[in-house]
Parts: structure tokens; C-alpha cells; sequence
């Protein structure tokens, strides 16, 4: 009943537009929040049973897949078919993504401003001596 | 037109002690204002002037939408170097404008990426802390504006020391900072001599950041504490090409300067340093220079429009 052929009618036609309105991030947090309501592993059919956006078991299986390249989820084999555990919540979902923005963009220091840059290599002595004069004379 | 057309490519060569001066002797609010000041103007002109050499380069070019009279043997002899400076500008408006493009676009995509990122995350605006225990925090510009921070940072941190950074991050996204960022980074683009400001302003707004801070929570020894601390915990220094083989010469980095002029008095707010200092002298001459950066580009501008507006029969 709930196969990814049985799925791929009308159903799975009438899901996508809501896909792609509703944004990748958005799904991913969703279905990271199943999850997170799930006392262990779970199947994708339970993810797509709770979630009541009618979306397609294939769409579903895609958010998964791309949630377990995040290393978000986590999957176990039972069977012919996957069990999914969630690996973080949406919190930690977005600071994957983060992560990923900030590993790839290396001008992003340019946009983004940072609370501090990178030292220079004889920076860190002479900013320990600092520090510690800023301690002292709080502490004095 | 004449030479005073080639004046707003060469005037940014003041650049590098305006910056300097700037940058050591003004509040660093002013400093930021007066430098993104001048890059702009001073790009401005020259990208005024690169254009008109533009037009008088491609005027003799065989093809070109241009009316013909434009490369009348008169208006040839009304440009000097027509020939040679205008095929040079051709190449150097078209990438100028690519390095335009590039920076923009790049600063769009960092941006759209990492509000992208934090779509979903609950909270609205204000601060997003994400479990990460690699420590970061950055000011996410937009409306609103969102402060990114990782619980990596947060945990090296004294609850004390937290509240200056996020008083750091929401100045800067308070007062726009990284509309002074991608300002001088264009006009870096524009003329490569300008880059001694982009760093400059880069420099400033940190530091106007760090004295807002200071004066949220009203301690400035308490805000060095947090910069240093937060540097230190960002990791081991990376090995820099900047300073290698020559560390006599290397001055100290951005964020060590940060700290010791938190550690010292805060900077006197009066707008303007008084003339007759060297800091008022270099504020004088910025000024005269960028002014006269702005009145030569416009002379050029005025000069070829008359000439080809006399040169085109309507």
C-alpha cells in the first residue's frame, strides 16, 4: 500500500508543486520534527503517515536521503526496507547547513561579519599577554 | 577634457596613508563613514573617466553603434591618446564591471545561502544559537538581521563575556556595517589602489562594533576580555602567507589591535579631530583630494559631452 510504485499517480503529481512552494528547508526541518516525535527508529511510511502535508512516499524517501547526507538521520537496514532515526534536531540541522556555507564560501568573511577574524601567526602570544592584563586589572 | 581625465585613476594612490592616518586617529564610527566616504566617491570618478576614455576608444573602432561623427579627425584632436588610453580603458571598464558582477554576486549567494541555512530553525529573527562545536558568530545581514552564533563560542565564553558579542553582532547589523563592506569592496574593484580602504573600513566597523559594546555593557576591560578570549578559542593561528619569512616587519593582526584600544581610554566622540593635528591634516587632504578626484572626473564628463554634442548633427 504504501510502495513507492503505488505512489507515483496522481499523488506524487499533485505533491511536488507543494514541494517546491514550500521550500527544501522547510520540509527538511518537518521531517526532522517527525522524527524527533518517534520513540526509535521508524519507517519511512510512519514519517509519511504523520506528516499530514500529503506528500508522496517518493518525496518523503528524498527528504530522508538528503537529510542522511547531512548526517542528520542516521538508517538502519531491517529488511528490505530502511529505518530512520533522527541524528539532531532542527536546530542542528541548520548548523549543518551552516557548517556547509561556511566550509565552502571562502569570501564569506567579506560578507558576513565575523565577531573576530583569523590570527596572525605571532598574534596569539601578544593576545595572551593582553589578556592576561585585562584579567589582572579586573581582578586588582 | 585633456589630462584631467586620467586625474580620478591616479588620486587613489592616496589611499593607502588616508587609510592609515584614518583608521589609528579617528573614532572609528567617523573613520568608517569618511573612508566608505571616499571610496565611493573616488571610484565613482573613476569609473566616470573610464567610461569616457571607453567612448573615445571605441569611437574609432570600425562597427561600433557609436555615431560616426564622434571620431571626427576634431574630436580626435580634442582627446589626447585617444588610440591607445581608449583601447586600454575598453579592457579596463570590461573588467571592471566583471569584478563588480563577481562581488555582488558573491555576496548575494553568501547571504541567500546562509538564510537558507537557518530556514526552519524556530525563533523568528534575533539570535540563532546553533549546536556547533566549532566556535563562531557572525551578524547575518537582512530584514531582519540575525545574529549566528554556535554553542562552541557560547561555551568559551563567561555569560558576561556573551552579552558583548551579541552587543558586537547587533551593532553591526544596527548600523548597516556591511553596507560600508560591500561599498568599499566595489570600489576595490573599481581601482585596485582603493584596497587599503576596504580593509580600512573592515577594520573600523569592527571596532565601532567593539566601542558599542563596550558602552551596552559598560565595561571596556570586560569587552577586551571577550575579543581576545573569542579569538583565542576560534582556534590556532592559520599559517598566514601574509607575514611569512618577514615577522619583524609584521605589524600586529586586526584583532590584537582591537583588544589594546579596548584596553586603553575610549576614543573622544567630538565629529572632527581639529585641523592643526596630523589626523585633522589627513582628514583635509582626503577630503581635498576626493573632491578634486570628483571635480576632474566631472570637467572630463562635461567637456566630451559638449564636444560630441557639437560633433553630432541632430
Amino acid at each position: 500500500m504504501r510502495d513507492a510504485s503505488t505512489d507515483q499517480g496522481p499523488a506524487a503529481a499533485v505533491a511536488f508543486p507543494r514541494v517546491r512552494r514550500r521550500g527544501q528547508g522547510e520540509l527538511e526541518a518537518q521531517v526532522l520534527a517527525v522524527l524527533r516525535t518517534a520513540a526509535g527508529p521508524v519507517t519511512a511510511g510512519w514519517v509519511q503517515q504523520q506528516l499530514d502535508g500529503g506528500l508522496a512516499y517518493t518525496t518523503v524517501m528524498t527528504i530522508l536521503s538528503r537529510l542522511h547526507a547531512k548526517n542528520a538521520v542516521s538508517r538502519s537496514r531491517t529488511g528490505r526496507s530502511y529505518h530512520w532515526l533522527a541524528a539532531s534536531d532542527a536546530a542542528g540541522l541548520a548548523a549543518l547547513r551552516m557548517r556547509r556555507v561556511l566550509d565552502t564560501q571562502a569570501d564569506r568573511d567579506a560578507v558576513l561579519a565575523s565577531f573576530v577574524s583569523a590570527l596572525l601567526p605571532e598574534d596569539e602570544e601578544l593576545l595572551r599577554a593582553l589578556l592576561d592584563s585585562a584579567t589582572d586589572g579586573s581582578e586588582a | 577634457m585633456g589630462v584631467f581625465v586620467f586625474l580620478p585613476l591616479v588620486l587613489p594612490l592616496t589611499a593607502l596613508p588616508v587609510a592609515r592616518l584614518a583608521e589609528q586617529h579617528l573614532h572609528p564610527r567617523t573613520a568608517a563613514r569618511l573612508l566608505t566616504a571616499i571610496a565611493a566617491v573616488m571610484a565613482a570618478s573613476c569609473a566616470i573617466s573610464l567610461c569616457l576614455l571607453f567612448v573615445v576608444g571605441t569611437a574609432h573602432l570600425a562597427g561600433n553603434p557609436l555615431p560616426d561623427t564622434w571620431s571626427d579627425p576634431e574630436v580626435r584632436e580634442a582627446v589626447p591618446f585617444h588610440r591607445t588610453v581608449g583601447s586600454a580603458a575598453i579592457v579596463a571598464l570590461l573588467v571592471v564591471v566583471a569584478a563588480c558582477a563577481r562581488t555582488l554576486r558573491r555576496h548575494l549567494r553568501v547571504r541567500v545561502h546562509s538564510r537558507e541555512a537557518l530556514r526552519g530553525l524556530p525563533g523568528g529573527p534575533g539570535v540563532a544559537v546553533l549546536p556547533d562545536e566549532r566556535p563562531y558568530a557572525y551578524a547575518l545581514p537582512g530584514a531582519p538581521g540575525r545574529v549566528v552564533v554556535s554553542t562552541g563560542m557560547l561555551a568559551g565564553l563567561t555569560p558576561q563575556e556573551q552579552r558583548v558579542l551579541l552587543a558586537h553582532e547587533r551593532a553591526h547589523l544596527t548600523h548597516h556595517h556591511h553596507r560600508y563592506l560591500l561599498a568599499t569592496q566595489l570600489a576595490a574593484c573599481v581601482n585596485p589602489c582603493l584596497r587599503p580602504l576596504r580593509q580600512a573600513v573592515a577594520y573600523s566597523t569592527e571596532r565601532w562594533a567593539d566601542e558599542e559594546a563596550a558602552q551596552r555593557v559598560g565595561d571596556r576591560r570586560l569587552t577586551a576580555r571577550a575579543v581576545a578570549r573569542a579569538a583565542l578559542i576560534s582556534g590556532p593561528p592559520a599559517a598566514g602567507p601574509r607575514t611569512a619569512g618577514l615577522p619583524a616587519f609584521a605589524a600586529p593582526g586586526p584583532v590584537p589591535r582591537r583588544v589594546a584600544a579596548l584596553l586603553a581610554p575610549g576614543p573622544h566622540h567630538s565629529g572632527w579631530p581639529p585641523v592643526h593635528s596630523r589626523t585633522g591634516l589627513a582628514t583635509m587632504v582626503a577630503a581635498a583630494g576626493t573632491a578634486a578626484s570628483a571635480m576632474s572626473s566631472l570637467n572630463a564628463a562635461v567637456a566630451l559631452l559638449l564636444l560630441l554634442k557639437a560633433a553630432t548633427p541632430l
